[in-house]
């Protein structure tokens, strides 16, 4: 990119230097697409890790929790038929068999691990205690606390109804988001992950500018009259391209195979890629400028992008985060890209937005002070300082 | 005629004196080696000739070319291949050339290039694929892509197999029939020997002497070694060096077991007073040898230290 600021400096590309660009593009594209490695990381693992956090975490979300309980009558009479009633109701409960069955099938069921729990209604009218039978083993799984907690609202409930009381509280629960479109969670992972993509092709793509540097091979291009302008330029360009075709195959398996939502703002969503894309490369270049080796390189982008990874909203709510932590998430630039894309992929958030030109503000800064001190420590390196 | 001209170039490298004072000018067509044991400074003169290192002191001129007004039209000028092979691995030979060829207005054609450089046969492999050879040959192609005037070659067959080696200078002798100029360096005297037409020994930065291969050699000493093996025992090789030393033309002796060194000016004459000595005592010489004079024996001479690879 340093290459960029360099051609801007000597006067814009000229045309008889399309060629030089043609050849170099088309070089840049076929080690691309010869490096097995590019491949994996760029494409194979952001997928791969999108497909697991998904499964993981967004795979049951639209389906509510259900529980396979029996129910035991022992003495029908009209209260046990009516919480009978009632209670096979409730859509978290799947009652086997539809019907209630006798006290031995049932406890041999939950021994069985057949059902989740027994529900032993009260004998006689009189009687009040509604008995719950569970496995031991399953005492403190989560299906078993779950069909306890609604069981016992029921039964309190019940009660309040018996006493011929109306609560005087109810818990009213609704989900609230902030835009104008609900984001759910797999719109939410999917928008993290692409901007966690790009983030890392920037980051981690650098690691040529060392080989090439150790290689000599910057060297020996400086020895013919290349214009290293056109060099950076279709370096850069192949860069967007590939974070382009990440942001499609990320989206498509995110809308085809789970569903995500999409409503984007076609330019919002233009400007946060190229701004994040070139911050995130400025940040990779300024990681190369000062790594002598390949090793020495992805050791500081592994620990940069780990810490980014997890403090900057990609997979959880920044807002989930300890309190203290929050602050940090506030300065990186991850989260905002992160967010930009949110905006502009799942918010449809129009350009002239003040919240998105925050965040592409962040962004900017970080790649300006980063590309700033990579060219300064490449210019003192230089063995040749201007040529 | 003179197509470069270098005059006292110094360069340090922190407390390190890596080129001290190198003055030397190269003539349109010739091979000109700068031969030195490693360290010597070759490749930092050779890269502040190639405008990669700026010296600290000194001038280097391409005719009325310098590197402070006319950098463009001398890298269009000059042909380089640098001691590490860089070039782009996962490129073919041929995409690398055609890539290389795109910097320059006036390149050569690629087939023209892997013609020269013995490589039609793998133009589409990819790079890595190549051996250390191959590599070499195609890092010389690239040098020559833009047609250069003057070719700089550093060290280009160091670490190769025989055969390689014969086959790189094969290509430096052609470039020479194709009237270019070669700026070589080595650490392989033979090298220099047999293709160059001046050779500029350097070590630690200056340079010890500068002339043809021959004159160099001719001009250390016309003393010939000439070595014999005795079969009779160390008592016969003992008499024959005592014999030898008192001849007018031995210069002196060294004597190892059974085999004798004696260098000679005029060796015919010591040859045949030696012979007729063995004859008369019935000595047994199993093997004879002159040996010439060779560019190590000037640099052992000049700098008196050993020659090490």
């Amino acid at each position: 990119m340093y290459l960029l600021l360099l051609q801007a400096r000597n006067g814009g590309i000229k045309i008889k230097h399309f060629h030089q660009f043609k050849m170099m593009l088309s070089a840049q594209l076929k080690l691309t697409l010869r490096e097995k490695q590019a491949w994996f990381w760029g494409i194979f693992f952001p997928v791969i890790l999108m497909v697991i956090f998904m499964v993981i975490f967004s795979g049951n979300s639209d389906e509510e929790f259900q529980s396979e309980i029996a129910i035991v009558d022992p003495n029908p009479n009209p209260a046990s038929e009516m919480l009978f009633t009632q209670i096979s109701g409730l859509p978290v409960f799947d009652v086997k068999t539809g019907t209630p069955v006798s006290r031995e099938k049932a406890e041999e069921w939950v021994k069985g691990q057949e059902v989740d729990a027994a529900i032993i209604l009260p004998e006689s009218a009189d009687a009040s205690s509604v008995l719950l039978i569970v496995n031991k083993e399953d005492e403190q799984g989560a299906a078993v606390q779950a069909v306890s907690g609604i069981l016992d609202k029921f039964v309190q409930q019940a009660n309040l109804f018996a006493a011929g009381a109306e609560p005087s509280f109810e818990l009213q629960y609704k989900s609230v988001s902030s835009g104008s479109n609900e984001l759910d969670y797999t719109d939410f992972l999917l928008t993290g992950m692409i901007a966690l993509s790009i983030a890392q092709g920037g980051m981690f793509g650098m690691v040529d500018l060392v080989e090439m540097r150790r290689k000599g091979l910057i060297k020996r291009l400086r020895m013919t009259p290349a214009n290293m302008g056109i060099f950076g330029l279709s370096d850069m360009v192949m860069r967007l391209l590939f974070s382009i075709i990440q942001i499609i195959l990320l989206s498509l398996i995110g809308v085809l195979i789970f569903g995500a939502n999409l409503y984007i703002s076609p330019i919002s969503l233009v400007v946060v890629f190229l701004m994040g894309a070139l911050s995130f490369n400025a940040l990779g270049y300024f990681f190369s400028s000062f790594s002598k080796t390949t090793e020495a390189y992805m050791g500081v982008a592994n620990i940069v992008s780990f810490l980014m990874m997890f403090l900057s909203g990609v997979f959880f709510p920044v807002e989930t985060m300890p309190e203290w932590l929050q602050p940090v998430s506030n300065v990186l630039p991850l989260t905002y890209f992160a967010d930009g894309l949110r905006e502009s992929m799942v918010y449809e958030t129009s350009v002239i937005s003040g919240t998105l030109w925050f965040g592409i503000g962040v962004m900017v800064i970080w790649g300006t002070i980063t590309f700033i001190l990579g060219s300064w420590l490449y210019k003192r390196k230089a063995i040749v300082a201007d040529r | 005629m003179t197509v470069l001209e270098v005059r006292n170039l110094q360069k340090s490298f922190g407390t390190i004196r890596a080129v001290q004072d190198i003055s030397f000018s190269v003539n349109t067509g010739e091979v000109f080696t700068i031969i030195g044991p490693n360290g010597a400074g070759k490749t930092t003169t050779l890269e502040m000739i190639e405008g990669l290192v700026s010296p600290d002191d000194g001038e280097i001129h391409f005719g009325d070319l310098s590197w402070s007004k006319n950098a463009v039209a001398i890298k269009k000028k000059i042909g380089v291949q640098p001691q590490s092979s860089a070039m782009f691995d996962l490129l073919t030979p041929e995409e690398n050339l055609n890539l290389f060829a795109s910097f320059y207005d006036h390149a050569r054609p690629t087939d023209d290039i892997l013609e020269i450089i013995n490589l039609t046969d793998h133009r589409k492999n990819q790079v890595k694929k190549l051996s250390g050879g191959q590599r070499q040959r195609l890092a010389i192609g690239l040098a020559l892509i833009s047609d250069p005037e003057i070719i700089f070659l550093d060290e280009p067959t160091t670490g190769l197999d025989p055969q390689a080696r014969r086959n790189i200078w094969d290509i430096i002798l052609h470039l020479k029939q194709l009237g270019k100029t070669t700026i070589l360096t080595t650490h392989y005297m033979e090298e220099a020997e047999k293709l160059s037409d001046r050779v500029c020994i350097v070590d630690q930065g200056n340079i010890i002497t500068l002339d043809s291969p021959s004159a160099l050699i001719e001009k250390l000493t016309n003393e010939r070694e000439i070595r014999l093996s005795f079969l009779d025992g160390e008592n016969a090789a003992e008499e024959a060096d005592h014999f030898s030393r008192n001849l007018e033309s031995v210069a002196r002796t060294e004597r190892e077991g059974t085999s004798l060194k004696v260098w000679a000016v005029k060796p015919e004459d010591t040859l045949l007073d030696l012979f007729k000595f063995n004859k008369e005592k019935a000595y047994q010489v199993e093997q004879v040898s002159i040996r010439e004079m060779s560019l190590e024996d000037v640099f052992i001479a000049f700098t008196g230290k050993e020659w090490r690879d």
